[in-house]
């Protein structure tokens, strides 16, 4: 059985996940915050943003460069 | 023969295509990210685009789950014949429930009940389906409901925001999460297209060795990549609108946070298992993330009835499609008059329940109720009355 494989496919699932989820979470969450009507807010909050939607942007690409035989044979 | 097989396949090619829409397009067609039509259309194009980009074939039918090859026994066309038919009519019967099943299995499932009934049960490598087929179902659900479930609590908890003051909602902005799954449910479609469409490839270019018209070893011919391409492209087109709806919001609500954190964990599930080695099922991934993302997301409920309907679905692919694959197996082994009728029950099988689904007619205009749509609230119940009525009123922010 391919036990080893099984734990593998788990764990990476769990971390892409995870880690895509959390970034594009942090980016909703961050563009809510610097909606806001509030006066005193940083102004680094909406370019943190869409650097968090950026990374998301990069794990799109690198499924990309999984699924394209081209690039990942 | 062989030109029987490569329609039949292509028929496969197109029901997998109609069958397995649902898993990347179910949960933004139902959370509105993209509109129903659109949603088809782009997962066509991207199923299209997919099987053009790999086109490296099996070199078994079976993947191993029966002895063939120089030192086992011969898969011929009869067998190839008798095992498509099986697994199509175990997709036209579970698409007419809306039962998303994974359609290689059911492939699977065929091709052993013909193996068995045409050649024997010794013909069938038992530890080879434990590890593909069996343990992959168990274990594929399992892992994408839990992976959704933790991404979506995590997504929630990421996304609550209170006035530390007063303790009041402030504007959450989940809606954002619509645009993500665009992206997300692109990955699955196009991850599919990669890996489906080759299945039918390879059958046809193993059939087309076997009749000895193409070179042993030789990759697909042009016409056999395009022509599989488009079958599931436009299978994909068409829409399994019945499976669309059950995974959309027979499940459960699907929200924008919730949907985008189950489209995550199918699209990283699938691409774990097709390049670490373990392969799962897209269909059983695609379910799992969407129980999982329910259980994960406060206020929502599982629906248990249809979820423990579509693992029964699952527990009677192999054997059901096997059924069939056998009995056209011993019809084929007749001799000609027994491919014809195998044919025509076929072809007559698959007409009474395309018939049969238009008594109640699911389409891109009823298939999922929008939860922001109030156009969609046409066919109330007295259940789902109360629930769209009150989710009507809540303000966008509540997303």
């Amino acid at each position: 059985m391919k036990w080893l494989e099984l734990v593998q496919v788990a764990g990476a699932t769990l971390i892409a996940a995870v880690t895509v989820v959390v970034l594009y979470s942090l980016g909703v969450r961050l563009t809510a915050i610097a909606g806001d009507v509030s006066e005193r807010k940083p102004s680094w909050l909406r370019p943190l943003a869409y650097v968090c939607f950026g990374l998301c942007g990069v794990a799109v690409l690198f499924g990309l460069y999984l699924i394209i035989p081209y690039f990942s044979k | 023969m062989v030109a029987l097989v490569i329609a039949l396949a292509l028929f496969f090619d197109f029901t997998n295509g109609f069958h397995d829409t649902a898993n990347a397009m179910a949960t933004p067609i139902a959370t509105g990210a993209i509109k129903p039509k659109t949603a088809v259309a782009l997962a066509a194009v991207l199923n299209l685009v997919g099987a053009f980009l790999s086109t490296e074939v099996a070199k078994t039918v079976s993947g191993g789950i029966i002895k063939e090859g120089s030192d086992g026994v011969q898969i011929t066309p009869d067998i190839i014949f008798a095992g498509l038919m099986g697994a199509i009519l175990w997709n036209m019967i579970t698409w007419l429930k809306g039962l998303p099943s994974s359609s290689s299995h059911a492939l699977f499932g065929g091709l052993i009940g013909a193996a068995i009934a045409g050649i024997g049960i010794h013909s069938i490598n038992f530890e080879s389906l434990m590890q593909k087929v069996i343990l992959p179902a168990i274990f594929a659900p399992i892992i994408a409901g839990v992976v959704a479930y933790l991404c979506t609590k995590l997504a929630y908890a990421l996304t609550s925001r209170h006035d530390p003051e007063s303790g009041s909602k402030l504007t959450q902005k989940r809606g954002g999460f619509r645009t993500g799954q665009i992206f997300t449910s692109s990955l699955v479609a196009l991850a599919h297209g990669t890996n489906d469409a080759q299945k039918t490839m390879g059958i046809i270019t193993l059939v087309l060795i076997a009749a000895g018209t193409q070179a042993p070893g030789s990759g697909p011919e042009f016409w056999v990549i395009a022509s599989c391409a488009f079958a599931i492209a436009i299978g994909t087109y068409s829409g399994g609108w019945r499976i669309i709806r059950t995974m959309g919001s027979g499940l459960t609500e699907v929200k924008p946070a919730q949907g985008f954190a189950a489209e995550s964990s199918t699209a990283s599930a699938i691409l774990a298992s097709s390049h670490l080695g373990f392969a799962l099922s897209t269909t059983q991934v695609a379910s799992g993330s969407v129980i999982g993302s329910g259980m994960g997301r406060r206020g929502t409920s599982v629906r248990w009835g249809t979820a423990g309907r579509i693992a029964l679905g699952w527990l009677f692919t192999l054997p059901a499609a096997g059924i069939v694959g056998a009995l056209t197996a011993l019809l084929v082994q007749t001799g000609v008059v027994g491919v014809v009728i195998a044919a025509v029950a076929g072809t007559g099988a698959v007409l009474f329940m395309f018939l049969h689904s238009k008594k109640s007619h699911v389409g891109h205009h009823n298939a999922v109720e929008v939860d922001q749509a109030g156009q969609a609230v046409r066919f109330r119940k007295k259940k789902k009355a109360m629930s769209v009525s009150s989710s009507k009123d809540e303000p966008k922010g509540e997303l």
